[in-house]
């Protein structure tokens, strides 16, 4: 069965392309979220084996919703998309319990590297 | 006779003075107007932004008590970590130079000035940036 | 060749005045409390600063530390010879010891302490019946592992940790793939997953150059100490990208005595790693993420001159860079918070000090000291603080038989409670002594002209209690007293209204008084009148702004050379702003704006050119030598650049 992946992100473009990288390599997107506040609602709703977060985000950023969400799921797998110059923020992530990160810009198939990987199917 | 020491060598109105470079941390270029500060002494030319700090500025020939030759200040020296937030302001700055053999200065003994060099031929009043920094203090 | 010992000596000053710190709150708390446990703190703190003095070469330094060491040992030996006596010795040899560290600060070579030295002496034979030994200093500069492996040997063994289940311990090395865009962030990863499993020791490279992706060929090793199985450490990395996993092996276990870096109390209750940090990139930090937030806000002044369609791309642009900032900003802040404890360990030695000379016997009580609060508020806190304190026990706190008489236990009682209220710091200073007289305060104000006696007669008790905070007003009722209530308590009041506290003072005749300061985590932020004179900007704490009005001054009416404003159902004094920042007074009639500000004595109207609104701005605090200059409170930049004044207004108009 494909994994479920919900993506978090505030720029319409970049979900798009997330969700076509996720789709090339046969995940199934179940949702998606604009903000930290939302992604957070939608991770309770949908349970997904996989959430992309955007970190620099409005009302929530991606930090705390990274943290609410482990609140609620421990066992919960999130990747923080991020930009060179945002190590700082990326680590701030890893500490509240990111798992892992990817670099934009994204080329489909290190994303898809580093998400196998994480999910310890490669 | 000591080592030759570099130093920052700069023109008050049309005389050459110059500060230890240690003593100095960067020189910069005024901004177009300072902010006054209110009720000091008219060698206080006021205030700038540099970068973020707020960097007291003083005008040295004034600081110096020497007559105003109509040249307008056109770099401000900032003296080093210790007193960083302190500028003064300058006719211009001409460079780095090292001097050896400061001697005392005839005429031209102060707390402010640590002696005469000779830099090619032309005579340089050597500065004592502790008596600078202590005239300064002595203004507020 | 000699080495420079130089570089060493910053660290010598910084650690040296630590543990003189720390031995001169053992003392207090030895004596106190009789705390056992203080003795050997204290012969650390001394045989560690011998054993540093000795490595720099500090002669006079490393011969009164080695004194203090043995006489403290002698003490642990024969706890009954302790007294109060031999308490004040060991105090002065602290003090003289911190004053040769502050002169090895200064660039000068440290005094010897003869008279102390041989009082030191004299102690120790009276304790131990014999001499002290001679102290061995380096007389060739040495390399400072010197100083570090003394400090080792001070450390007792008893101190290490005794171990419930010898955990085993590894040796891992793994390698970042050199592809790996962000090193630091892939190798951080891989530690923060290790140190969920145990206690990661010897990271090469270190923590901070890790996360700075400062990785030689992509190589991090460490020591591993975990009760997890070699399959366990495996698996946590196995689904790590980019990282390979190039050694892991066993290894002895640690030998017993482990280098730690510090020793002591605070160790004990903070394991977390820290870094020590230079107070002034911490300030340079701030200034430069303040540039950061007015580049942004000048971007985005900037781009609203742009054609529609090309805006939202930069807006985006700009709201991201804001919020990064933004969250840049909130980490500096958060670096520079730092525990009131900072300044409050230092009163119970003053509390000690101030009680013996004045004949009390106080016990100053502290809580909540562990709060936390930007740096620059501490700093601008340190000095009220203990002036507070002294006058508590100066005046408020009476003396053993005057509290007898009036049923009170013998030994007064200061507090010091701080706890947090929200997004404030309240901080509580209250004795138990015998309070403040409002009455006095009202006449002693009225006598000093400092109001009228109607005005006296309108202000309630508490109000009457913030009378002391004017210059010169005090209710001590000993003349020859020259540090009565009323001296410095303007100072207090306006240091912490400086950051953008307040403070309220209560008090109960017989019973004591407390202060209670309120203050702001952070450098304040605060809300600004901005108003113009001549070509000049002015900020005004909205705080104090009551209000603002326009009138002509030509037709106001006057007595003698003021104006008078009318305002409510009263008359305030006009003072031209212009005027009282030294400025020269435009003559330009016509109607202008007013605004009045609550200063000492009542309201008073500032005549100024134009009111500029409203603005929210990070108040500076101001660095020498403006913070000479009388009637500023801060400085702060407005968004265009410029730096602008946040005027005192009371001081201004008393200067």
């Amino acid at each position: 069965m494909a994994k479920r992946v919900l993506v978090v992100d505030d720029a319409i473009f970049m979900r798009n392309m997330i969700k076509d990288i996720f789709a090339s390599g046969g995940f199934d997107v179940v949702g998606e979220a604009a903000n930290g506040l939302e992604a957070v609602e939608k991770y309770r709703e949908l349970r997904p084996d996989l959430t992309t977060m955007d970190i620099v985000m409005p009302f929530k950023s991606g930090i705390e919703a990274t943290r609410e969400i482990l609140k609620q799921d421990a066992s919960a797998v999130v990747i923080m998309c991020s930009a060179l110059g945002q190590e700082s923020l990326v680590m701030e992530a890893i500490e509240a319990g990111a798992a892992d990160f990817i670099v934009k810009p994204f080329r489909a198939e290190d994303v898809l590297a580093v998400v196998k990987k994480v999910l310890g199917e490669a | 006779m000591g080592a030759p020491v570099r130093h920052v060598v700069f023109l008050l109105q049309k005389e050459r003075y110059a500060l230890p470079l240690a003593a100095v941390r960067e020189v910069v270029v005024p901004p177009g107007r300072f902010t006054r500060v209110p009720r000091v002494p008219p060698a206080v030319s006021g205030v700038m932004n540099l970068r973020g700090r707020v960097v007291t500025v003083l005008c040295l020939r004034r600081l110096l008590a020497l007559p105003d030759g109509g040249q307008p200040g056109e770099k401000i020296v900032l003296l080093d970590r210790g007193r960083r937030d302190l500028g003064l302001l300058v006719t211009d700055v001409e460079g780095i130079e090292s001097l050896d053999r400061v001697s005392a200065a005839p005429g031209r003994q102060s707390s402010t000035v640590s002696g005469i060099a000779r830099l090619k031929g032309l005579a340089v009043t050597v500065l004592d940036p502790d008596g600078v920094d202590a005239a300064v203090a002595a203004l507020f | 060749m000699t080495i420079d010992m130089s570089k060493y000596l910053g660290l010598f000053v910084s650690e040296a005045t630590e543990h003189l710190e720390a031995l001169g709150r053992d003392l207090v708390a030895l004596e106190r409390e009789g705390e056992a446990g203080a003795i050997d703190s204290m012969f650390r703190h001394a045989h560690s600063v011998k054993g540093m003095a000795a490595s720099m070469g500090f002669e006079p330094v490393a011969r009164l530390a080695h004194r203090v060491e043995d006489l403290v040992d002698a003490v642990r030996a024969a706890p009954d010879r302790l007294d109060r006596e031999l308490v004040d010795v060991l105090l002065a040899a602290s003090d003289t010891l911190m004053a040769q560290v502050r002169d090895v600060a200064r660039g000068s070579a440290p005094q010897e302490a003869h008279a102390l030295l041989e009082q030191l002496s004299a102690r120790l034979r009276d304790v131990t019946g014999r001499a002290p030994l001679p102290t061995r200093v380096a007389r060739t500069v040495v390399h400072l592992q010197a100083a570090a492996s003394a400090d080792a040997h001070a450390r007792p063994r008893e101190e290490v940790e005794p171990v419930r289940r010898a955990p085993s311990r590894w040796a891992l090395k793994f390698r970042v793939a050199p592809a790996c865009q962000v090193p630091g962030v892939r190798a951080f990863l891989v530690h923060r997953r290790l140190a969920a499993l145990g206690e990661v020791s010897e990271l090469r490279p270190a923590l901070e150059d890790l996360k700075a992706g400062r990785i030689p060929d992509g190589l991090v090793s460490l020591r591993l100490e975990t009760s997890s199985s070699e399959e366990a450490i495996r698996t946590s990395l196995r689904n790590v990208p980019e990282v390979e996993l190039e050694v892991l092996k066993a290894v002895e276990a640690p030998p017993p005595a482990a280098p730690v870096q510090d020793a002591g109390r605070a160790a004990e209750a903070e394991p977390g790693r820290t870094v020590k940090v230079r107070t002034e990139h911490l300030d340079y930090f701030l200034d430069a993420v303040g540039e950061l937030m007015l580049a942004t806000a000048r971007i985005r002044e900037v781009g609203k001159a742009l054609p529609e369609g090309m805006r939202p791309p930069l807006e985006e642009g700009v709201y991201r860079l804001h919020a990064l900032v933004k969250d840049l900003h909130d980490k500096v802040m958060t670096v520079r918070m730092t525990p009131l404890s900072v300044i409050t360990d230092r009163l119970p030695r003053a509390a000690r000090d101030i009680a013996r000379k004045r004949g009390r016997e106080v016990d100053l009580v502290i809580t909540g000291a562990d709060i936390e609060l930007d740096r620059a508020i501490l700093d601008v806190l340190a000095d009220p603080l203990l002036h507070l304190l002294r006058n508590c026990i100066d005046h408020g706190i009476e003396s053993p038989e005057e509290r007898q008489a009036a049923r009170k236990a013998p030994r007064g009682r200061v507090s010091v409670s701080v706890r947090r209220q929200r997004d404030r710091v309240v901080l509580e200073l209250e004795d138990d002594g015998r309070g403040m007289d409002a009455a006095g305060l009202k006449a002693a104000a009225v006598a000093r002209g400092s109001l009228s006696a109607e005005a006296a007669a309108r202000l309630s008790d508490r109000e009457a209690l913030l009378l002391c905070c004017l210059p010169g007003v005090s209710t001590a009722r000993d003349v020859s007293d020259i540090s009565g209530r009323g001296v410095g308590m303007d100072a207090v009041k306006r240091s912490v209204e400086g950051v953008g506290g307040t403070l309220e003072i209560d008090s109960e005749p017989g019973r004591g008084t407390r202060f209670t300061l309120r203050l702001p985590l952070t450098v304040a932020v605060v809300q600004l009148l901005l108003v113009a004179v001549g070509d000049e900007v002015y900020g005004l704490p909205i705080a104090k702004v009551v209000g603002a009005v326009e009138a002509d001054l030509a037709v106001l009416s006057r007595s003698r050379e003021t104006a008078l404003l009318p305002h409510g159902t009263g008359l305030l004094p006009v003072h031209p702003l212009a005027g009282l920042v030294g400025m020269e007074e435009a003559t330009v009639g016509g109607v202008r704006p007013f605004v009045v500000v609550e200063a000492e004595s009542g309201k008073v109207a500032l005549a100024v050119d134009r009111l500029l609104g409203q603005e929210e701005v990070v108040l500076k605090a101001l660095s020498r030598p403006l913070d000479r200059v009388p009637g500023l409170s801060g400085v702060t930049i407005l968004g265009s650049g410029r730096p602008v004044f946040i005027l005192d207004v009371p001081r201004l108009l008393a200067a």
